[in-house]
């Protein structure tokens, strides 16, 4: 593949390019999904292409294909330059590249057992069982169980002389039941909405998430949730647990802290960032208890690789440390305006015909020292909130409400009965800044985001977000229209 | 085209005696991105995507690929056989569509949109640019243009065949506090008023500067179109469809001929001509049908595809998604039926409410009411007696629109062309009792 990649390389030389890049990604994916005793879905993707970026003289080109002969990716690197040529009629300075080593690697995910080589149909059986399980609780109107497994594999030719081939594998399942009964639907999922659990690995992430284990108890969750009496309204203190963590540090931490955002550069879709460069290393972003990291080296983690698309190593940072905003998700074009000489390294693109852009990291709010039993014990009047459904948050990242699965009610220092819509709203800063308590590591699990949106044209990511549960005092709960 | 063809015709032949669908699109688009005055990111990409779907005695399996060559194709099918050959039989999966007679539909392909360069696209950009820094504000936003082909054809005989191209302005203009937005699409790009969207979102940015921060709650609420748009493709795609209606999962099940609405909501679904034409067959190839759903408030039908159809008894009204789909048939070509008047006499006939020009980050909290929530966006304004009084801090909104869409008390005329969940024709209206649950810093 470097044979081909070369031809892109030439082309960009040729021109005198400041900088020009080719990714040939081979994208391998799988789908299974079960409905009600029906396969809802069985797909098999193989696509190859690549996507070539060119740095002429200070303006950006970039063009994808998918002819693999050298004449294709030639045409496709000419492409990319005529189109860096008519950047050039609106720039205001030169776009400049922080700077970084030249590497000749091979990196690949950590894995058990590969997830393409298990037969179709014990992966089927599986999901078929699931789906009965769910549905023994006759309130169960819907039971949809699926897996997904992803391998990218990629051949990255910079001109500053990197040649990185990384073969990256992700895998992921879960189960939903949605119980249907007057008019009403509850829905309950394990290990939780949206699909279910992604993790950076194999077949083996799907035997540690023992579905079967969970599926009885997730219907009849389902069922109790349409008898469960209502969220109740107004300020209480609140514990997020489960995947809701994920979110809680997807939305109000992770885009706010992409620089590109920052700087106003995704003003036109996906909003800017209330975390402007300004408050760097000045900021609270919350209590002195709240510590985020990026991570590309993290285990298991979605949006862990030896390098990202900009062919920077991957590092471990933080973006918020002891509750002051520390860092920024950052590529080699934007690290610099805070006085980077090096890019933390989170520039990623979606498959081969999307340009990288700058994409959360994995994103982790270390453990404290408490313990959920603990947490519980300091509420008076608070909700305990687990797994979400649905999310919202204003364009500068400080307006959010979240609807999580199912809710339990905490009353003098006990959790007492379930209650159904669970909701709450906050305001970024004054949310964390409310943190204060913080369950310790031996609860601290990784959650896989397996959907991010971003950039015009749209692309997805995917990245973990690690976390133990965690309490918020006085937050906003329970808001319906 | 002839390409697409044989190549489906090659995929049949090595489906060696399984029914096989083939759902292939080709693909040119580029778009040029623009961010602080400058270009910021400028791309075009070049694509092919098949998708196999294969059937043989109750098996079923898709093959995704996007090489054509004989080595691929060959490869791709033969792995999608050998999961065939391995699977259990489902006795309820139905098997291919036969060909059935298309409507002609409405042109929407033009050549000279599809090919436009990217020195176009940076000129457009540049207009705004210019315009922004006259007047020390700052543009963002994308000019894009490009063209598709999209074919469904399967061993039975089906062939269709859609072409359109596309083109579109999307204008963001930041004015100190002040931000403004507006945007136009067409599959002609002589169609797209650019100096109408750059005035817009100029003049929005400016009257939005220092907004003043007002209490959450119950308001009048004059939605612009793609604010109303916003809304209504939510209301359509959690009502509307078979699958979530044959669950019991919409606020349609038992309520069909029932006033659920204002009676001055009206909307169908139709692909084959008005403002919102489309694809006239679904993605099973077979003929869409235009579908009243909503007649002076009353729900009137849902939409099916030859699945849920089944299980409801019915006809299928062509509205298949690829196959298989977990979401079922949604409205993709939703047309508002429009009123009189414009956005500015709605403005007029208001004594106190809110103007909105744009929600973002909308999502759903709750099916059956299809309660949502969501933020406004770009130029939110208090109105006062038939005024735009003062701009206001965004605000949050949490509500059931099967709800708020009982208290229309206007829709004007002129609606605009909106992507969004495929496409929808909106205009302007006004709603009694929106409710906004809390506000934000800006």
């Amino acid at each position: 593949m470097f044979k081909l990649a070369a031809a892109a390389i030439e082309i960009a030389r040729k021109h005198r390019a400041e900088f020009g890049d080719i990714r040939i990604v081979e994208d391998r994916r799988q789908g299974l999904a079960v409905k009600n005793g029906e396969i809802a879905g069985l797909t098999d993707q193989v696509t190859l292409g690549y996507g070539v970026r060119v740095l002429y003289k200070g303006a950006w080109g970039f063009a994808s294909g998918s002819v693999m002969t050298e004449r294709g990716v030639a045409e496709t690197a000419q492409k990319a330059v005529a189109i860096a040529k008519a950047s050039r009629l609106l720039m205001a300075g030169r776009v400049r590249l922080a700077p970084e080593p030249a590497y000749q690697d091979f990196w690949q995910t950590p894995f058990l057992k590969d997830p393409f080589a298990v037969p179709v149909q014990q992966k089927l059986d599986l999901l078929l069982r699931l789906d009965a399980l769910m549905r023994r609780n006759k309130d169960v109107r819907i039971a949809s169980s699926e897996m997904r497994f992803i391998r990218e594999h990629q051949w990255h030719m910079t001109t500053d002389g990197s040649r990185i081939e990384q073969v990256l594998l992700s895998s992921g399942g879960g189960i939903t039941a949605t119980a249907v009964k007057n008019g009403e639907s509850q829905m309950r999922g394990y290990p939780c909405s949206h699909g279910g659990q992604t993790l950076g690995g194999g077949w083996e992430i799907i035997e540690a998430m023992d579905l079967a284990a969970h599926a009885e108890r997730v219907g009849d969750e389902a069922a109790a949730l349409l008898r469960a009496p209502a969220c109740p309204a107004g300020p209480r203190d609140l514990i997020i647990s489960g995947n809701q963590m994920a979110l809680q540090i997807h939305e109000s931490v992770g885009h706010a802290s992409e620089l590109d955002r920052v700087l106003g550069y995704e003003e036109s879709y996906a909003g800017s960032s209330f975390a402007t460069t300004e408050k760097y290393r000045k900021f609270r972003y919350g209590s002195p208890l709240v510590n985020l990291v990026a991570d590309a080296t993290l285990p298991g983690g979605l949006a862990t690789a030896g390098y990202d698309d900009d062919a920077v190593k991957a590092q471990r940072w933080h973006i918020v440390k002891d509750g002051i905003l520390s860092g920024y998700m950052t590529n080699r074009e934007f690290c610099g305006r805070i006085g980077m000489e090096r890019s933390w390294g989170s520039c990623r693109a979606d498959g081969y015909s999307n340009i990288p852009i700058t994409r959360i990291c994995n994103l982790s709010l270390m453990p404290g020292a408490s313990s959920t039993e603990e947490l519980v014990s300091g509420i008076r009047d608070g909700v305990m909130m687990e797994n979400n459904v649905s999310w919202s948050i204003d364009q500068r990242r400080l307006n959010f409400q979240f609807g999580c699965e199912i809710g339990w009610l905490i009353k003098n220092g006990k959790k007492t009965r379930m209650v159904k819509n669970p909701t709450y709203q906050g305001i970024t800063p004054e949310f964390w800044g409310s943190c204060d308590g913080i369950a310790g590591p031996d609860e601290w699990r990784l959650w896989g985001v397996a959907n991010c949106g971003k950039g015009q044209p749209g692309q997805t990511a995917m990245m973990c977000h690690g976390s133990s549960p965690a309490r918020f005092r006085k937050v906003k709960i329970g808001v319906h229209g | 085209m002839k390409n697409l063809h044989n190549v489906c015709e090659k995929i049949f032949r090595l489906a060696k005696g399984a029914q096989c669908e083939v759902m292939a699109e080709a693909r040119d688009w580029a778009l040029t991105r623009f961010a602080e005055n400058v270009i910021s990111q400028n791309v075009a990409s070049s694509s092919l995507n098949l998708s196999v779907r294969l059937l043989d005695a109750g098996r079923t399996v898709k093959v995704n690929l996007n090489q054509a060559d004989d080595a691929s194709l060959k490869r791709g099918v033969a792995s999608g056989l050998e999961i065939l050959r391995h699977q259990k039989k489902d006795p309820n999966l139905l098997p291919l569509a036969k060909p059935r007679p298309l409507p002609p539909g409405k042109n929407l392909y033009d050549r000279e949109t599809a090919g436009l360069p990217p020195a176009w696209r940076a000129a457009r950009a540049g207009d705004l640019v210019r315009a922004c820094k006259k007047k020390k504000q700052t543009a963002c936003g994308t000019v894009e243009n490009g063209a598709s082909v999209l074919v469904i054809a399967n061993s039975l005989g089906l062939y269709a065949e859609h072409r359109e191209s596309y083109a579109a302005h999307s204008a963001t203009v930041r004015d100190r506090d002040g931000s403004g937005w507006a945007e136009r699409q067409s599959f002609d790009a002589r169609e797209i008023p650019f100096a109408l969207v750059n005035e817009t979102a100029m003049a929005k940015a400016a009257a939005s500067r220092a907004p003043r921060e007002i209490k959450p709650g119950k308001y009048t609420v004059v939605l612009e179109p793609h604010a109303a748009a916003g809304l209504l493709t939510f209301l359509g795609a959690y009502g509307f469809g078979g699958q979530l209606y044959n669950d019991g999962r919409s606020f349609v099940c038992g309520k069909l001929g029932k006033k659920l609405f204002s009676p001055l909501l009206s909307m169908e679904d139709n692909a084959l001509d008005g403002p919102c034409a489309g694809m006239v067959f679904d993605y099973e190839g077979q003929p869409r049908s235009r579908v009243t759903l909503v007649e002076n408030g009353t729900v009137k039908a849902v939409l099916h595809d030859r699945k849920t159809a089944k299980k409801a008894k019915t006809a299928s009204t062509g509205h298949a998604l690829p196959q298989p789909s977990f979401l079922g048939p949604i409205p993709l070509n939703l047309s508002i039926k429009p009123g009189q008047g414009t956005l500015e006499a709605l403005i007029k006939g208001t004594e106190r409410g809110i103007l909105v020009t744009q929600f973002h980050y909308t999502n759903l909290l709750r099916p059956q009411t299809v309660e949502m929530t969501g933020m406004t966006r770009n130029g939110t304004f208090m109105i006062e007696n038939g005024r735009i009084a003062y701009p206001i801090k965004n605000l949050r909104f949490t509500q059931s629109m099967v709800d708020a869409f009982t208290r229309v008390q206007a829709v004007a005329g002129a609606p605009l062309l909106i992507a969004e969940w495929g496409s929808i024709s909106c205009p302007a209206m006004r709603l009694d009792g929106f409710n906004f649950s809390s506000s934000t810093k800006f």
